[in-house]
């Protein structure tokens, strides 16, 4: 395991379907990164009601996910894993919240202000799953509060739980801005909903890591 | 975070739509809750939704205890608010039809159980408190009090979601909140101090009374009012000096605010009830005393209650003296048309009468 700055994406001859499994033997091959994470500015959150009602609440519980990068020839597959002591499998009642993560990508492959998940001139994309269902969304940011769900998408996932952890696999064929050469910006997000994270109540890296695809 | 930025809307709209609701004439009988039911929460994710509801008072409400959860503003500040379960919004219970209906012989005393999803018995519904009351006999008392979205003018719902999801029409003031936008996050549900927006479990998204305004855009009275059998629900727009709820808000200053300390500026107003003589230790009416406490009515309606009751009974004895009384007229609502301000249109004669989908 190493600390991350880089995240080497390991190559494979696969079938994306045994990828998906987040217990794939291909997954043992890979360079293990440890994530840190941080709690989101509160002072960022775009409701006063969202700044006030949470000042003294407990936030950014996970502090940790540890990703692993592995690609075929066609499609790039990322899995996270995390500490879930209280799982929250499901949307179960009008006060659960599920576990969720996302993984986020400038647009443009290049930069942008992860702190205000993208901008205008700057657009985010990213990838996210929600405890409950398999089915991940692909979301797009112009800034705080903007996020959009991209109808048709080909992002697949696959989730499991299991003494007391979260591994969750996403896989996306190439596409612009992640190619299968040379590195793209990316950053994590997990949210805990033992503790009703939601929204930009989140642990975020607080700044992009490299995906590198040219190590090999 | 003392310099918290609150985000409201800055315009004003057109028009504000409001509600007036007369206390002293709810039967109390959920016909109102049915007509919303049946018009607009019929779909998946909606069966334990009561957009209108009416809570008997004294009484917890509906969610439980809803007027304590926080939420609404303080000082200008946002309160923190709680999110209720559903076993305290009350679940869409099962009942044993099939055991009742066609395995009982009908002698074995069995009925219809209300069963939660996990074969629980219910602790908790809407108006649970339906017969709990106030007061020992025989200084006993109730009244009932219908809720709805109260499309605020400070409203908290809106300035809560960090989406901008939820929006205030610019005709008519009417809040609404955007399905499509909605990703759920319920930060709108905990800081309605009234809790009056619910949570489809099925589309993950918040769902509320919209004040039929697809019916309003064809001239049509909300279902509620329209249902009324008590005729207690005047609707108009709240600008419009001539409307009954103007008159009755502005002019009368009869109608007030549900709880003004939550600082959100409702657009539904309620004449409160008149209170019953109290019996006294001989069992004659008390002239200097009345049954439900004033201090429940000024923290429920504000401290213009007072005002507002003398008013009424200055203006009752008006007209038992023999004399004319425009607020007795409007109160009496002689006219039914009159209460429905610009929305007197029949719904059963259009073409294609506004209606929900049910979702």
């Amino acid at each position: 395991m190493v600390v991350a700055s880089n995240l080497a994406v390991h190559r494979v001859d696969a079938e994306l379907d045994d990828l998906l499994s987040p217990d794939a033997p291909a997954w043992d091959e890979a360079e293990e990164s440890a994530i840190a994470l941080v709690p989101t500015p509160l002072e960022r959150q775009p409701s006063a009601y969202v700044q006030a009602a949470w000042q003294d609440r407990a936030r950014g519980e996970v502090s940790e996910v540890r990703v692993r990068a592995v690609a075929n020839t066609d499609a790039v597959t990322l899995r996270l894993e995390w500490g879930a002591e209280r799982p929250q499998r499901r949307i179960d009642d009008v006060n659960v919240f599920s576990d969720a993560c996302a993984v986020l990508f400038p647009e443009d492959g290049q930069e942008a202000d992860l702190d205000t998940m993208g901008s205008p001139e700057q657009p985010v994309l990213a990838w996210f799953w929600r405890a409950g269902s398999d089915e991940p969304f692909s979301i797009t940011a112009k800034g705080l509060g903007t996020v959009e769900r991209t109808g048709e998408h080909p992002l697949r996932c696959r989730s499991r739980w299991a003494s007391g952890r979260w591994r969750v696999v996403l896989a996306q064929p190439f596409a612009p801005p992640i190619q299968p050469a040379g590195t793209v910006p990316i950053a994590f997000a997990v949210w805990s909903g033992a503790v009703q994270e939601r929204a930009g109540l989140k642990s975020y890296s607080g700044r992009f890591h490299e995906l590198r695809f040219d190590h090999e | 975070m003392s310099d918290i930025q609150i985000h409201q809307p800055t315009h004003q709209p057109a028009h504000q739509f409001a509600m007036v609701f007369d206390l002293n004439k709810c039967l109390g009988c959920q016909t109102c809750t049915v007509a919303c039911k049946t018009q607009w929460t019929r779909g998946s994710g909606m069966e334990a939704m009561w957009w209108n509801i009416v809570n008997t008072m004294p009484g917890r409400g509906t969610p439980r205890n809803a007027f304590e959860l926080g939420g609404g503003y303080q000082d200008g500040k946002p309160l923190p608010g709680e999110l209720p379960g559903k076993r305290d919004w009350g679940e869409a219970w099962d009942f044993e039809y099939e055991n009742v209906f066609f395995k009982s012989d009908g002698q074995g005393g069995d009925y219809l159980r209300p069963r939660e999803h996990d074969g629980a018995t219910p602790e908790w519904g809407p108006n649970w408190d339906e017969d709990i009351g106030g007061g020992e006999y025989p200084n006993s008392f109730f009244f009932y009090l219908p809720l709805v979205c109260m499309n605020c003018s400070n409203p908290p719902c809106l300035e809560a979601c960090p989406r901008d999801t939820i929006y205030r029409r610019e005709e008519d003031g009417i809040i609404l909140i955007d399905e499509e936008r909605c990703h759920g996050y319920r930060f709108c549900i905990e800081a309605c101090p009234y809790k009056r927006i619910y949570f489809n479990e099925q589309r993950a998204i918040a769902q509320k009374c919209i004040s039929c305004y697809p019916r309003l855009e064809e001239g049509v009275a909300p279902a509620c009012v329209r249902q009324c059998p008590g005729r207690m629900r005047h609707v108009g727009y709240l600008d419009d000096p001539a409307s009954q709820v103007s008159k009755l808000v502005h002019q009368w200053q009869v109608a007030l605010p549900l709880r003004p300390d939550f600082e959100v500026q409702p657009n539904v107003f309620y004449i409160p009830p008149s209170m019953p003589l109290a019996f006294d230790d001989e069992g004659e009416f008390d002239d200097d005393a009345s049954r439900i406490p004033m201090e429940d009515l000024r923290r429920l309606f504000g401290g213009g209650v007072d005002r507002a009751l003398t008013i009424i009974e200055d203006e009752r004895s008006n007209v038992a003296a023999g004399g004319q009384s425009e607020l007795m007229d409007i109160l009496i609502s002689r006219n039914w048309q009159d209460m429905l301000g610009p929305f007197t249109q029949d719904p059963g004669v259009l073409k294609r009468p506004p209606s929900g989908d049910g979702g």
